[in-house]
């Protein structure tokens, strides 16, 4: 059995973002998705430099589209979360939720 | 590429980063999207620019990340670039220094003026040492210069400035008994007319004897230099002409060597042609044989040779001084009558062949550049102080956090580092700039004599220096900060989190020794370049004793062959005169043989009647030949008696008219008019006929010269100067003088033609050149100190801006507030301009002895720099005050 992948926090915003945008995700809407949910800037490096990690541990998958003009006759990179990746979610999720359990009045009052 | 377009340059450095082909395409193709959207929002050249910053940015850091995936080396280093965890002591190394950066940073304001400090007192230390170095310490740069010295005769007990040139007969038992000096040589001034050209020019010339070059090693360009039996009168019509008299004025000939020129009015055969750059001594271009009868070589009183040498092997200066040092003596035992108050002065090579005054002169402004580095690092201590104070909760926290405190004091220190770096390169531009404005800024008829002007550079070895002089003041004024931030506690730091009334008192303590040692060394400063601003003020506008406005004169020097007879030297003064006198613009022409100010000078003994002097009790004076009218022309007032006649001449007595301070010497509170004297006791004795005002004759000699005058007409000299009074500007004349000069005598070359005021100006360049580079670093000086009261007061107020709350919600009123702030500002100011009187006192004491007597201390000056520093002291502690004053106190008590 493959050891469970827990995920840094950035990974995880990064999986997040992948799965919301579905079949458009490649790494311009992922980073918008992540800035306009958490309100953080995030750099371009940072987030080539995680997609290029989490394909590594195998909780991405990507593919290219057809070149487009727009783009000066290149490819998009698109990205899909794994199984592995998936799992990686949970885990992470889970645990942290687990950590959180009972201070669910402390959280949800702002 | 179109404007606006994205960068290829940036894609292209991409793709060499991305090597994966289907992530380069997606990463590229990113952001040409977004540059097509970022083109709509910003516009085209903004968005070309954002793109390019994007692109590097992605380059640094996925190259990183990719290069730490497939391991390469060294890992440390990229992982604390991408900060991805790593252990080593080298990823911690880089991750301090982005640390450190980054706090560099984070306080612009701060670490501007420290950087802009740090440079400007490191450039001051670099155009000084530059300037120290080429003109003091190494002015001669030739092979085995080193093994030089230099031997002057000496009056016991002498200064430096008082060497004196050495007796022939003297020079001779040297060269003969001395074992630790392998080949003395001996040189004597000779100012060669050079003529039978064109244009007629005096030459900077010397008599040197035969073993001159080869003592010194330096070999001709062309030709040879001189055989020893060339220094038997009648062989010694030989020249060694300069390179540049060469290329001059024999447009670079070859076949120069062998052919004759005129000399003095005599054929000279060129025998060799020095070497390019050799202007050996005192920009000499012409070299002659030291040619003289046995008699001369006898003459053991009087003579005018500079003498050095070159070392025996394995012979040191010491041993050199010890045995010329037992020789003098035995020279004062053997003959009582002409040595018997004599010693001796050996020197290194370039201390004997340097103006004595240029030392002490450069000394006093490399010690006032050494003050201003020392100021400039308490204002910098100060202000690190300051940001280590605001930091040291962010300490705290770090080290509650668990960083070692080793680790928060190397991180200062790296801060201090990149602050001296940013220091340094700033101040390579600033001394570069100053070594352009010190070397335009000194006339070329003093440069002349400035040996090792022109090593006067920015030099690798200056920017070492000027690096590590930064690098370590930088250190150590970053270690009181670093030690403190390792002292940091924890728990008080945390505890005290913005409920502190007063900061730690040993901080203050620290910050107040700081800022008063500020006070005390800028008014030093302020003082030593006031007195030197004075002084050099005095050397032209103080009292002189003539009028030096509207002056034009004409100096030359007679070849005494063409000149022998006396009736020739009679017609030339003569006829200059009448030719000067018909032009209405020329009100008054005179003849001299000494114009003031000029450094020419004829010192002889004085005798007078009926005083029983023994030969050392005599006194000198200077003695000048004059025209009757030449008071007239000077302005120079007779006191009493009559001015020269024309009935003067030689076949009427012998009389002579003295300056007022020598009359007063010899017969004060009498008259001296009627009274007689003598310059040797076998000469003919001279009436005295009148006593003129005193006059200064030269800017290093500000006491009034004993001085005599004698008319030209009893005894017709060699060097000739004529004076002329002009209506309006004296240049104007220049041309007229020199026709009239030409007229007379067209092979007669002019030493000298200039308007005595702005020859006056050139002869005090140097000391006004000095003097002004002394205020400019007086006033840095000054400003630092300043800064650094304001930003202590500044940064103390603003620690007590609770404490002042406080008060104010007491009832504390807007004065009282303003006295409690200020206060520490008039300790400050009062310590600091006491220790600086003090200072400054003994700086004027020192600078008295060591700058002959030209700068004289006032009280008065010291008082009014006291007063300014003060004031300005309190103005810089009253903005903060006034700020504090006017706070609102419930904001006060709510800030933190």
């Amino acid at each position: 059995m493959a050891p469970i992948i827990y995920l840094g926090e950035f990974e995880y915003a990064v999986l997040l973002a992948t799965l919301h945008l579905d079949d458009e995700a490649y790494a311009v809407p992922i980073r918008e998705l992540i800035e306009e949910r958490t309100g953080r800037p995030v750099a371009r490096g940072a987030l080539y430099t995680a997609l290029d990690r989490l394909e590594a541990k195998g909780c991405l998958r990507s593919r290219m589209a057809d070149p487009t003009a727009e783009r000066g006759g290149r490819s998009r990179r698109y990205f899909t979360v794994s199984a592995a990746g998936l799992k990686a979610i949970k885990a992470t999720h889970g645990a942290l939720a687990n950590m959180a359990r009972g201070l669910e009045s402390l959280l949800e009052q702002s | 590429m179109s404007l606006g377009a994205p960068s290829r340059f940036a894609e292209r450095v991409l793709a060499l980063v991305v090597r994966d082909p289907q992530w380069r395409d997606g990463v590229i193709g990113d952001l040409r999207e977004e540059h097509a959207r970022q083109v709509g929002r910003v516009g085209a050249s903004r968005a070309s620019r954002w793109h390019l910053q994007q692109a590097l940015g992605i380059a640094v850091r996925y190259g990183a990340h990719r290069l730490l995936r497939r391991g390469t080396r060294p890992r440390p280093w990229l992982a604390a670039a991408t900060q991805e965890p790593g252990t080593s002591w080298r990823s911690g190394l880089t991750r301090d220094a982005l640390y450190a950066w980054r706090a560099v940073r984070q306080r612009p304001g701060v670490s501007g003026i420290v950087v802009a400090t740090l440079a400007l007192a490191l450039a001051a230390n670099a155009t000084t040492f530059s300037l120290m170095d080429a003109i003091v310490l190494r002015p001669y740069r030739f092979a085995g210069v080193d093994r030089l010295m230099a031997a002057a005769s000496q009056a016991p007990s002498a200064t430096l400035f008082d060497r004196e040139t050495v007796s022939p007969a003297d020079f001779r038992e040297w060269q003969r008994d001395v074992k630790a000096v392998e080949k003395f040589a001996a040189f004597e001034w000779w100012d060669a007319n050079l003529s039978g050209v064109e244009n007629p020019e005096q030459v900077p010339g010397f008599k040197v004897s035969a073993d001159f070059f080869s003592v010194l090693g330096v070999a001709p360009s062309l030709g040879r230099t001189f055989l020893a039996e060339e220094m038997e009168p009648g062989h010694h019509r030989r020249v060694v002409l300069g390179y540049d008299l060469w290329t001059r004025r024999f447009a670079s000939d070859a076949s120069i060597v062998g052919r004759t020129v005129r000399l003095d009015g005599e054929p000279y055969e060129v025998v060799g042609v020095a070497p390019d750059g050799f202007r050996i001594p005192l920009g000499a271009q012409t070299w002659a044989p030291l040619a003289h009868d046995a008699r001369y070589w006898d003459e053991r009183k009087d003579g005018n040779l500079t003498v050095f040498g070159r070392l025996a092997p394995g012979a040191s200066l010491e041993a050199a001084r010890a045995e010329l040092a037992a020789v003098v003596a035995r020279q004062r035992q053997q003959y009582p009558d002409t040595n018997g108050k004599r010693e001796v002065a050996v020197t290194n090579f370039s201390q004997g062949m340097n103006d004595p005054g240029a030392g002490p002169f450069i000394g006093t402004w490399q010690a006032a550049a050494g003050l201003l580095l020392l100021i400039a690092c308490a204002n910098i201590a100060n202000l690190l102080l300051a940001r280590a104070g605001e930091r040291s909760q962010e300490y705290a926290v770090r080290l509650a956090l668990g960083a070692s405190r080793m680790r928060l004091f190397w991180q200062t220190m790296l801060e201090g580092l990149i602050l001296s770096a940013a220091g340094v390169a700033a101040s390579i531009p600033l001394a570069w700039v100053g070594l352009g404005l010190s070397r335009g800024s000194i006339p070329d008829s003093v440069i002349r004599f400035v040996p090792g002007w022109n090593f006067i550079r920015l030099d690798f070895r200056l920017l070492a220096f000027t690096a590590l002089l930064g690098t370590v003041a930088m250190l150590l004024f970053s270690l009181v900060p670093a030690l403190q931030a390792t002292r940091a506690q924890v728990s008080d730091s945390l505890r005290q989190s913005g409920r502190s009334l007063t900061p730690g008192r040993r901080r203050n303590w620290t910050r107040n020794v700081l800022a008063t040692a500020q006070v005390a060394l800028t008014l030093a400063v302020l003082f030593g370049s006031g007195l030197m601003l004075s002084a050099a003020d005095g050397a032209v506008n103080g009292v002189l004793g003539f009028d030096k406005h509207n002056l034009l004169f004409a100096q030359m020097n007679l070849p005494e062959r063409s000149y022998e007879s006396l009736e020739k030297r009679r017609r030339l003064i003569t006829e200059v005169l009448a030719s000067m006198r018909a032009i209405p613009a020329a009100s008054e022409s005179g003849f001299t043989t000494h114009m003031p100010y000029t450094g020419a000078n004829n010192s002889l003994q004085f005798w007078p009647e009926g005083k029983d002097l023994r030969e050392d009790e005599v006194r000198r004076a200077d003695y000048r030949r004059i025209s009757p009218e030449y008071f007239t022309v000077m302005r120079i007032p007779l006191l009493g008696g009559r001015r020269f006649a024309d009935a003067d001449g030689d076949k009427s007595m012998p009389v002579a008219i003295v300056s007022r301070g020598l009359a007063d010497e010899y017969w004060p509170g009498q008259d001296a008019i009627g009274r007689r004297f003598r310059v040797t006791p076998t000469d003919d004795w001279v009436t005295i006929v009148g006593v003129s005002g005193d006059v200064v004759h030269d800017w290093f000699n500000r006491r009034r010269d004993r001085t005599v005058y004698r008319p030209v007409m009893q005894e017709l000299p060699l060097r000739t100067v004529f004076a002329i009074r002009t209506i309006g500007d004296p240049m104007s004349l220049a041309g007229d003088l020199r026709r009239a000069v030409a007229a007379a005598d067209p092979d007669l070359p002019i030493a000298e033609l200039n308007s005595l005021e702005r020859s006056m100006q050139d002869r005090v360049a140097g000391l006004t050149f000095i003097a002004s580079s002394l205020g400019v670093v007086a006033l840095i000086a000054f400003v630092l100190a300043m800064t650094g009261i304001y930003s202590l007061m500044a940064y103390i107020t603003s620690q007590r801006t609770q404490e002042i709350g406080v008060r104010m919600a007491l009832g504390a009123t807007w004065w009282q507030v303003v006295r409690l702030t200020t206060a520490q500002a008039i300790n400050i100011a009062a310590a600091g301009t006491a220790i600086g009187a003090v200072l400054s006192f003994a700086l004027g004491r020192i600078m008295q002895s060591a700058l002959f007597g030209i700068v004289s201390t006032s009280m008065l000056q010291l008082a009014a720099l006291v007063a300014l520093l003060c004031s300005a002291a309190l103005l810089a502690a009253y903005f903060p005050a006034r700020r504090a004053a006017r706070l609102d106190p419930t904001v006060a008590l709510r800030e933190s």
